[in-house]
């Protein structure tokens, strides 16, 4: 995510040891395996009717009131315990689920999931209190009372869920934006003490368990894996980066008043394989930025020593960017995001608006073929990489058209299909690649659909994750 | 002992695979009793599936035609003929493509059992053939008075219990199901076990025809068995549904006990 | 809303779908002995007389008698119950076998069990004649009602 700042940044000495970017930047081979969106989905589906079967072939038979509530309870439990795996594994940064997928769409995803499993376990804990109420013919009260005190593990169960509904009424979008993000962010790992704290529960009273060696090693199995990916995507392989590159601020220069490009060096980075229109997520190591973590794409393509970073004052981290001594060592992780160019051989447009131009900038310096790029900022002050651009369009014979104002100087909207169709020509037959702020990104990706331009061949990427 | 003494002597015999329970007055516990356990190993050597040299057995395998064994097979397979008819085939003399009137010959053996005590003059006995009661008069020793005979029907969901009781003189009570063998009840038209009822009880005065009814009626499933039970003339049922309903056709409740 | 609507809708439908498709009968017990349609092998020489002496448990109160049924597969798991019969009528039922695999099968038999049991005999009121049910064999027939009532209890 690239965040640009309005507010000057003060310009430290440029060491005279690189030039400008040389074009065209080169385009790295890339063999990363990407999955593919359906296939996630259907595997997952695939383990949930799993989930069911197991559940199926361990009750004899259902009659009854008590039954059917303690078996829907029994059911939604299983559920649970299986979806928060799959909800971790979401974020793992698993790499070809990051490019296959995308960061911002993987957000979703478990945004979503996550709203679904913290409802289930709500309804899983009150269907299996009142299932085993009416089958032992006692009151909710006292059955919640014996299940608290007298069932194993019950008890951190219970924790375990008043955790995760805490988690996820703070995740709520109200909530967090009275958040700082860094507070959310932290608030959210209870969700890895949840998940350990119920963990138990689910051998010790859950009926497909009990008797069962078989699942119970398959569900170890399950969250072991996970949790094993987990520790090696976010903690190895990070450090493993960290010692093999040595990751650190070779200098910071000013492009724009409040618009700040922080040049990251290091050794064999092709070995990281980053893409124009990726992002990195950078842990400066000094004082005050050593306990954040954030996303900011690279706004030029990656090259052998050295990665670009260009970044807007719009907050206390990118702010305090300006100030990063040479030197100061980064922790890396990446690269991530989908937002690449796989197959523009029929040719490219680029539209970017205001902070989008990050990683279009990238990309238009490495894609092959016929590129255009549209750039739509508000006002001049706001453009950033001009001259950048004008060379790489002259030095490949590109095109860029620079779309400036606001929308009360312009009349209204300025890119409307008329407008497109009439800045590229043939422009329903090209890929079309948006990025920049939401409202903006919808605008035009409705326009690009009234110009005749094929949904699978617009591609866009949201920030907001 | 004078007949009509009120002592009441109770055997039971094992016999066509299962045990034939006798309730009778203990004057006719002698001869009568003996002959009518005869006339149950008679019909077992006859009838039984199981015995190779059974006259069912040789005709199934067809060595023997009907004309060769004794009236009593003919009369036995034209009855099944006639129920068979009468149910729809849901009631059926094969079982798995072979010949097997099981399903009417117990409860005919167990009601000629009877009527031969009562031949005998005995106008009090209950007998019991693995499930399947006949009953002759009432209870009490006083003929002119006779107290309702007390049949519990077991419950198929609880071993220990019994879902109703039912009290008359002089009629048969029969119980298809699938409780203590698993589902033996196929459905004739489709081969598989019958599912969805647990269990059928059909009550009314003769004990061949009730059997043979509950059979057919575990076959058919409900409500189509409910419904049949209630067209035939003279006999009642109770049924308990696997989702744990129960259902009575419009004749049982007057076999509902007094007290 | 629409995909709230899905979610808690798809998930009502599949959980009833799922319970009701296992609301089927119960499988028969897995001890029912010699499977098919009734056995006489072993029936070959008829015998008079008192037969079948049920299993006299030393601890019925005298001039009941005990007959411990079958192993049944009954909604809360496999259950094996004593029955108690005095003067024909059920007079008490003991649980001798019963889940106890988890703590929710220990709950039920210290709650439930009572319950049904209660409920089982203040509804057996009066003498029982003979007991109707679905045929049993010759060795179901030991541990049914019908050879309590018949050897006089």
């Amino acid at each position: 995510m690239t965040i640009l700042a309005r507010k000057p940044a003060p310009a430290p000495a440029r060491p005279a040891r690189w030039a400008r970017p040389r074009v065209p930047e080169v385009k790295p081979q890339n063999v990363m395996i990407k999955a593919k969106p359906g296939l996630v989905l259907s595997v997952i589906a695939l383990g949930a009717i799993a989930v069911v079967a197991l559940w199926w072939q361990d009750t004899a038979s259902v009659h009854g009131l008590g039954a059917w509530l303690t078996g829907a309870g029994e059911v939604l439990g299983l559920m649970c315990g299986y979806g928060v795996v799959v909800l971790v594994a979401l974020m793992a940064r698993l790499p070809p689920l990051e490019r296959g997928i995308g960061t911002d769409r993987l957000a979703r995803w478990h945004a979503m999931g996550g709203r679904y499993v913290v409802s289930i376990v709500v309804a899983h804990g009150l269907l299996i209190v009142w299932g085993y109420a009416v089958t032992a013919r006692t009151n909710v009260v006292s059955e919640s009372a014996t299940l608290l005190t007298q069932y194993p593990d019950v008890l951190m169960a219970t924790a375990a869920g008043f955790l995760l509904l805490g988690v996820g009424i703070v995740s709520m979008r109200a909530a967090r934006r009275r958040l700082r993000y860094e507070t959310w962010y932290y608030l959210h790992f209870y969700t890895y003490l949840a998940i350990a704290l119920a963990f138990s529960h689910q051998f010790a009273d859950g009926q497909s368990f009990v008797n069962s060696l078989g699942a119970r090693f398959w569900w170890s199995a399950m969250y072991l894996t996970v949790a094993l990916l987990v520790v090696w995507y976010r903690i190895l392989v990070p450090w493993r980066a960290f010692t093999r590159h040595g990751f650190r601020v070779l200098g910071v220069r000013a492009e724009a008043p409040g618009v700040v490009s922080v040049y990251i060096g290091g050794s064999r980075l092709d070995e990281l394989a980053a893409e124009p229109g990726q992002f990195f997520r950078w842990r400066f190591l000094n004082r005050s930025l050593w306990w954040q973590s954030h996303p900011y794409s690279l706004s030029a393509a990656p090259g052998r020593d050295r990665l670009r970073i260009t970044v807007k004052d719009l907050g206390d981290h990118s702010r305090s960017l300006g100030y990063l001594r040479p030197g100061t060592r980064v922790w890396v992780e990446g690269p991530f995001g989908a937002f690449t160019a796989d197959d523009a051989r029929r040719g490219a447009v680029l539209l970017a608006g205001g902070v989008g131009i990050t990683p279009l900038r990238a990309m238009f310096a490495s894609l092959p073929g016929r590129v255009t790029l549209i750039y739509r900022a508000r006002s001049w002050s706001d453009v950033v990489f001009r001259d950048e651009l004008d060379a790489i369009a002259r030095a490949r014979g590109a095109r860029v058209h620079y779309v400036v104002g606001s929308r009360a100087e312009l009349g209204g909207d300025p890119l409307t299909a008329a407008v497109l169709r009439r800045l590229v020509p043939g422009l329903h037959k090209q890929d079309v690649y948006v990025c920049g702020p939401t409202g903006m990104m919808a605008s035009a990706v409705a326009a690009l659909a009234d110009a005749g331009v094929p949904r699978r061949r617009v591609h866009f990427e949201s920030f907001e994750f | 002992m004078t007949a009509g003494g009120a002592v009441r002597v109770r055997r039971a015999e094992h016999v066509m695979g299962t045990v034939v329970s006798f309730d009778v007055l203990s004057g006719y516990a002698g001869a009568a009793l003996t002959e009518a356990v005869r006339w149950l190993h008679w019909v077992d050597e006859r009838f039984s599936p199981f015995r190779p040299d059974s006259d069912v057995s040789r005709l199934a395998g067809g060595e023997i035609t009907v004309a060769d064994c004794g009236p009593e097979v003919a009369g036995v397979l034209a009855a099944c003929a006639d129920l068979s008819a009468l149910s729809g085939g849901y009631f059926s003399a094969t079982y798995a493509g072979q010949l097997d009137p099981s399903g009417y010959v117990k409860g005919w053996a167990i009601e000629r059992a009877a009527g031969l005590l009562t031949a005998a003059g005995s106008g009090s006995h209950c007998v019991n053939g693995g499930g399947d009661v006949q009953c002759a008069g009432g209870r009490g020793a006083d003929p002119a008075r006779p107290e309702p005979w007390r049949i519990g029907i077991s419950d198929p969901r609880r071993p220990w219990s019994l879902c109703r009781v039912v009290a008359g003189t002089g009629f048969a009570v029969a119980t298809s199901g699938v409780a203590e063998r698993g589902p033996h009840i196929v459905n004739p038209h489709t081969g598989a076990p019958a599912g969805d009822l647990l269990s059928v009880t059909v009550v009314g005065a003769r004990l061949s025809l009730a059997d043979a009814y509950a059979t057919a009626a575990v076959a058919m499933g409900f409500p189509a068995a409910r419904d049949w039970i209630e067209g035939l003339d003279g006999y009642c049922g109770f049924g308990i549904c696997a989702d744990g309903q129960a259902w009575e056709t419009s004749g049982f409740s007057a076999y509902q006990p007094r007290s | 809303m629409r995909r709230v609507f899905l979610a808690v809708t798809g998930t009502v439908a599949g959980l009833v779908a799922l319970l009701a498709f296992r609301s089927h009968v119960p499988s028969a017990a897995p001890q029912a002995t010699s499977g098919g349609a009734g056995s006489s092998a072993g029936a070959g020489t008829g015998q008079t007389g008192t037969v079948g002496q049920p299993a006299v448990n030393s601890s019925v109160p005298a001039g009941e008698r005990g007959i411990d049924g079958n192993v049944a597969n009954t909604v809360y798991g496999p259950v094996q119950v004593q029955v108690l019969v005095k003067n024909s009528k059920i007079v008490n039922v003991h649980i001798l076998e019963q889940p106890s695999s988890t703590i929710h099968d220990l709950q039920i038999g210290q709650f439930a069990f009572p319950q049904l049991i209660k409920e089982t005999i203040s509804t057996q009121s009066g003498r029982i004649d003979a007991v109707s049910g679905a045929s049993y064999t010759s060795a179901g027939y030991i541990k049914s009602l019908q050879s309590a009532i018949d050897n006089g209890a």
